[in-house]
């Protein structure tokens, strides 16, 4: 079970209690910047109070007593240290924030790049930091090189690797007016490209630099808490007030000072103070998992979801199929089959390419044309034609150097040769031609059909691999089997998403049998199988015509319309710019399972707000016993039989007060690092937070503030 | 501690009352579904006849400013209507007994009294004993005559129960998955008064007319005793007051001394089955409530929130043993004038079977917390409001810890619905205390002889918290009637009424055609969220008094038992 343990304590790093923090916290106790947290602002109005009864006691006939002065002195300290515990956490959560932006920032700004300076027909290459780029300049984009922001081709003809952002992994060609994304990676010419985006334009950026401004908007949710408190404020300052009014007309003596420590005991301060650093910390929790929200919202939104459309590449598989078995036609066997295989994928530098390498020679498959290699022609991989292969022509006399630094030639070359399966050919005697595909692509090429093809075939679908023909020279000579390899965890992971209530729906490009047998291993009950980028938006649409919260990740431009309906679009950084614009989440390590830990995160940060404000109002039944009794005691000493907790006469308010205060700071680690919890049923976390900052909430005051009580009087007070 | 023999009367009582609530449940859901009925043959034509004569279009659905303001328009005006007769009485028909109308002031408290279903009394509706040889109630103020008792008191009663319903019903139907709007109070207001309190209130009188209690318009009657002097009989229309006053969860009485008084409670079977009528529709609302949101189940919290207040009520004024004390009625004994008055206040009746000063304290401990809940089960249609705005608070405040924005039916919790809620929770501090706070300031409660001590003190709170809550049982009773308290109450009562009607109508108004999700995160159905839910209303509306429960009938526990009560 994943739980949220492992965020423990990275929270509070001492180095967050730099000098700058502190400094940061007491700027704040301006009373003008606590404007915005009402119940702080009335808490350090009362300080104002008190401190004036202290100062000059007279001006506040009948409540306040000279008598009483070291008494306000102490109350006010509380009063104000209460103030500054809420500024402080405030302080070490903005810190906090703007650490793991910054270490983002870094991130981001590692990629370099070649600008390309034009002084009249001179041109010059300065290697620049990417954010350090403009709009409109000009790049030199070489072979190997990440392109370091989004820009357009004015010159050169280069085939570039998407796979990263589109997870095509065939590379696409570019030639002037196409656009280079950045993020993706040429692999053979030189391009020269226009910037077409500034960088502190780029969505990451932008979203890092709205999340370290302190003037955050506050989340619906956010601004519906605070109307709670602000709603218990308004009537615990009618409660006193009466009190106050009455203790005039009644005589009953109540000092204005007792009655300000019940007034501040009542309000909701734990809350109050903490509910800023609870909704920031959340966000800092994304960033350290290399995730930028947008907002707030988008992170609380995420703790609602209810349907979340999981990608089955990069989710639960690794992405990339792995070859696991060899299996023969009749006539043929295993090392024929590994053998060929092993020649077809000699030139493909694919994962899947070199599996197939690697299962061979593992099983000592490794062929005697080995040499022959050398000379031989490449049939890339084509969508339209769907095989790759390769013909050893041992009297060709033409080399194709392995490893040579010259990709333009041998790209040359590649497009050379285009597999001419359509001319039906078959290759001379001298000549071995060996292709694989698809099994249906293959059939058409074949000679003669094995009488068993399609029944392996479809064996091997319905185990959720996908099978590859192999022929040689024209002949079916067998299967591979390519696995698709799941993602460590990922079945604990479906289940944890599962038990929370939340429906998984997984997409894939496989077809039918492949997909279902994928998702049935995984515990997945809905899936789409051939999915083109279109289904994730009308799976979004359908859901949300529910009104259900649907989560996904994309990262191709055609999952823009899809991210950009969905209620929380995580999108992949190396996924196309559209698509980062669209989302409101963007991951930068482009690790699509992370969707999971979003939703966990939305969810931790919903609890902590919900747990720390039904801890501070519980708390409230212990403060009346505390404070009540000994508020009436001069005038109704009867009412002493409510002091059930014994208190000292003297000591009780002031064990009241600094237990309100005190508990500020024992929970900035918690608001900080977010409640813990198993992923369980909505109704199984409800009854058991409910158990624990509910009726935790009503238990431990009475024990602290006891605690405090006993101390302040064996200590004389 | 309870008797055995009491316990399991107290229990038959209520089951009784739950399975009776049930089986009506239904039909006043026909009622606001606007579903056929068999006494559409008979009703409809009537129906349509008011109708028609008022002018309104029945199919005219309504907003919730709407529905609000209609209800608001007709209430005053109705309770204009009171005034007058209150007013000029005196020389109106209907008055055997000759009394003169009230004063300005007390007509006005009076009218704001019965219109918002409070039935405060600062009069003894029997007369004054300076104008009657040989009557009993020694207080000098007026008495209502017969048209007064049955056009201005009986009226009201009949229509503040009818508005408390419709609003109820105006509040279900926002909350109603794809309901276009919030029904049309004035076709609500005619369909509850003849299908659902008239009828009812005819058979309620017939049976108390049954047990003994008079109806007559003869007068009072003078009788020859068997020592040979005279006395005044003191009858009247009292068997058809009696049945709206509590099925309409009113409290009103016909006479001062409410149903203590031999004639409007003449027996045990009387007492029963007031104490039935009173609960019968509270608790039939909680199934309506259900019923009408298509989701049985949603009637859960509401109905087992509020009897498990009520129980908790009820466990706190059992406390003490309940010996007949002063002012308790000797024909029905300890146990059953403590159990009326838990009842009386957590209905917000108001109705009293004993002087509230011979209960014990933790009895009127328990009262406080009655009124101030007002939903165990609460008045009519106003505490299946409240319980709602309850669920909705403690589903956004506790329903956070499970890790999702909090959704009640499916529908997401925001802002504005709290910051009414929030509105809503603060009128009752604010009307209860500050008048409480003047009452001493001003000197008005001295004014009147009662004390500053903790006796004194209950007596001024308890007067406020229940016209707060429309509740209408009080200690003052006609020493009430002075300026000071008939203005002061007067207007907490009416914004204990109509400006949490308001905000709720709001609530019920905004929740109206929001997206909902079908995904079931809380389950607000659970015995889990039950119990959660009892534990918020005490701790955000009891324990916001505690101070102030503190100073009155807490201190007054301990003083008494320190004077060895």
């Amino acid at each position: 079970m994943q739980t949220m343990r492992h965020l423990s304590r990275s929270g509070l790093r001492t180095s967050l209690f730099s000098r700058r923090t502190l400094r940061d916290s007491l700027i704040r106790l301006n009373p003008a910047l606590l404007l915005s947290n009402p119940v702080m602002f009335i808490v350090e109005l009362t300080f104002f109070v008190v401190a004036a009864m202290a100062v000059y006691p007279p001006a506040f006939w009948p409540v306040a007593s000279l008598a009483l002065r070291v008494y306000y002195v102490e109350i006010a300290l509380i009063l104000l240290l209460t103030v500054w515990f809420a500024t402080l956490s405030n302080a070490l959560a903005e810190s906090q924030a703007k650490n793991t932006a910054n270490s983002l920032r870094s991130l981001e700004s590692e990629v370099q790049s070649k600008k390309i300076l034009v002084e009249g027909d001179v041109r010059r290459v300065v290697a620049t930091p990417s954010t350090a780029l403009r709009k409109g300049d000009l790049i030199l984009l070489e072979k190997n090189d990440v392109v370091p922001i989004d820009a357009e081709v004015l010159e050169g003809i280069s085939m570039v690797d998407e796979s990263l952002l589109t997870g095509e992994s065939t590379p696409v060609r570019k030639a002037p007016g196409d656009e280079v994304i950045g993020g993706s990676k040429i692999i053979s010419d030189n391009l020269t490209a226009r910037v077409t985006v500034n960088p502190e334009e780029t969505y990451i950026s932008q979203m890092i630099k709205m999340v370290e401004s302190s003037k955050r908007p506050r989340t619906p949710n956010e601004v519906a808490v605070t109307m709670v408190l602000v709603g218990l404020t308004a009537i615990f300052t009618i409660i006193v007030s009466a009190l106050l009014g009455l203790s005039i007309t009644l005589n009953l003596a109540i000092d204005l000072s007792v009655l300000i420590a019940l007034y501040v005991c009542l309000l909701p301060t734990t809350i109050g103070a903490l509910l800023p650093a609870i909704g920031l910390s959340g966000i800092s929790r994304l960033y350290r998992r290399k995730i930028v929200a947008k907002s707030g919202r988008a992170v609380e939104r995420a703790g609602d979801t209810d349907v979340i459309i999981l990608d089955k590449t990069g989710t639960i598989t690794v992405g990339n199929r792995q070859a696991t078995e060899f299996i023969p036609f009749e006539g043929h066997t295993s090392k024929e089959v590994g053998e060929a295989a092993f020649l077809s994928s000699w030139h493909d530098d694919t994962p899947e390419g070199r599996s197939l390498i690697r299962l061979a020679y593992e099983d000592g498959f490794v062929p005697r044309e080995l040499n022959a290699l050398a000379v031989s022609e490449v049939y890339e991989f084509s969508a339209s034609t769907r095989t790759s292969g390769v013909k050893i022509s041992q009297g060709s006399g033409f080399m194709l150097p392995k490893g040579d630094k010259s990709g333009r030639e041998r790209g040359r070359l590649r497009r050379k040769f285009e597999p001419r399966q359509e001319a039906g050919s078959a290759p001379s005697e001298d000549e071995t031609e060996i292709i694989k595909g698809a099994p249906d692509a293959v059939k058409k090429i074949v000679r003669t059909v094995p009488s068993n093809y399609d029944e392996l075939v479809n064996q091997i679908s319905s185990r959720g691999d996908t099978p590859l023909a192999v022929t040689k020279n024209r002949e079916a000579i067998g299967l591979i089997r390519l696995r698709d390899v799941l993602k460590p965890d990922i079945r604990e992971k479906i289940e944890s998403v599962k038990v929370m209530g939340i429906r998984p729906v997984m997409l894939t490009g496989d077809q039918p049998l492949t997909a279902k047998s994928i998702a049935n291993e995984v515990g997945i009950d809905e899936y789409k199988p051939e999915a083109k980028p279109e289904d994730k938006y009308e799976i979004v649409m359908r859901e949300q015509a529910e009104n259900r919260v649907v989560a996904m990740i994309g990262d191709g431009t055609n999952d823009a319309p899809a991210l950009a309906a969905a209620d929380v679009g995580l999108a992949m950084n190396s996924g196309t710019q559209a698509a980062k614009e669209a989302a409101n989440m963007v991951d930068l390590e482009s690790n699509p399972a992370k969707i999971i830990e979003v939703v966990m995160l939305g969810k931790q940060l919903l609890m902590t707000r919900g747990a720390v404000t039904t801890f501070s109002i519980a708390n409230d039944v212990a403060k009346y016993f505390a404070i009540v009794p000994v508020m009436f005691a001069s005038t109704l000493p009867q009412l002493k039989a409510l002091n059930i907790l014994g208190l000292g006469l003297n000591t009780a308010v002031l064990s009241a007060l600094i237990f309100n205060a005190v508990i500020i700071p024992l929970l900035i680690p918690l608001a900080m690092r977010g409640i813990r919890f198993k992923p369980t049923s909505t109704m199984s976390l409800f009854i058991k937070n409910a158990l624990i900052y509910g009726g935790g909430g009503i238990i431990v005051p009475f024990i602290g503030i006891k605690l405090i009580d006993t101390a302040l009087l064996s200590l004389g007070a | 501690m309870i008797q055995p023999a009491d316990f399991l009367t107290l229990v038959l009582i209520l089951l009784s009352a739950i399975v009776a609530g049930r089986l009506l449940a239904p039909y006043i859901v026909k009622i606001f579904t606007h579903a056929p009925s068999r006494l559409d043959r008979f009703l409809d034509p009537v129906e349509k006849a008011i109708y028609r004569l008022l002018g309104v279009a029945p199919s005219h659905g309504m907003g919730w400013r709407e529905y609000f303001l209609s209800a608001l328009i007709v209430n005053i005006f109705q309770m204009i209507l009171a005034f007058i007769i209150f007013v000029f009485q005196g020389g109106l028909p209907l008055n055997p007994q000759g009394f003169p109308g009230f004063s300005l002031d007390l007509a006005f408290m009076q009218v704001i009294s019965f219109g918002t279903n409070t039935n405060l009394q600062h009069y003894n509706g029997e007369g004054v004993c300076n104008q009657l040889p040989n009557c009993y109630p020694l207080n000098n103020t007026p008495g209502l005559s017969y048209l007064s008792q049955m056009t201005a008191v009986q009226f009201l009663q009949f229509t503040s129960a009818t508005t408390g319903i419709c609003v109820a019903a105006a509040m279900i139907r926002g909350f109603v998955a794809n309901s276009r709007d919030m029904g049309n109070f004035y076709t609500d207001f005619v369909r509850s008064l003849t299908r659902l309190f008239l009828p009812l209130c005819l058979i309620a009188a017939l049976i108390f007319v049954g047990l003994g209690v008079p109806q007559t318009l003869n007068g009072y009657r003078i009788v020859s005793t068997l020592e040979g002097s005279t006395q005044t009989i003191l009858v009247g229309p009292v068997a058809s007051l009696v049945s709206i006053m509590q099925l309409g969860t009113n409290g009103g009485g016909y006479y001062g001394a409410n149903s203590a008084y031999p004639f409007q409670n003449p027996n045990p079977a009387s007492d029963i089955f007031q104490i039935f009528l009173m609960l019968l529709i509270p608790t039939a609302l909680c199934f309506v409530y259900g019923q009408m949101l298509g989701k049985k189940k949603e009637a859960r919290p509401i109905l087992w929130g509020a009897y498990s207040l009520f129980a908790i009520d009820l466990l706190i004024a059992f406390i003490p043993n309940y010996t007949l004390s002063r002012g308790m009625e000797a024909r029905f004994g300890g146990f059953f004038s403590t159990f009326w008055t838990v009842v009386t206040t957590a209905v917000t009746t108001g109705s009293v079977n004993s002087s509230l000063f011979g209960n014990h304290p933790l009895v009127i401990l328990s009262a406080f917390m009655g009124m101030l809940i007002q939903s165990s089960p609460g008045g009519k249609g106003v505490g299946v409001m409240y319980m709602v705005m309850y669920v909705v608070i403690t589903v956004f405040i506790v329903g956070l810890m499970s890790g999702r924005t909090p959704e009640y039916l499916g529908m997401k919790i925001n802002a504005r619905d709290v910051k009414l809620v929030m509105l809503t929770f603060l009128v009752h501090p604010v009307i209860i205390l500050v008048p409480t706070v003047l009452a001493y300031a001003t000197g008005a409660a001295s004014a009147i002889g009662v004390s500053t001590g903790s006796t004194g003190f209950t007596q001024i709170f308890y007067e406020f918290t229940s016209a707060a809550a429309n509740n209408g049982s009080d200690f003052l009773g006609a020493t009430g009637n002075t300026p000071f308290f008939n203005i002061s109450t007067a207007l907490v009562m009416l914004s204990g009424r109509f400006i949490p009607i308001g905000l709720l109508l709001a609530l019920a108004g905004s929740m109206m055609n929001r997206r909902r999700t079908s995904e079931i995160g809380l389950r607000t159905d659970s015995a889990t969220f039950t119990i959660v839910l009892v534990g918020s209303i005490l701790l955000l509306v009891v324990l916001t008094f505690f101070p102030f429960l503190a100073l009155g009938p807490i201190l007054e526990f301990f003083q008494k038992r320190v004077n060895g009560f």
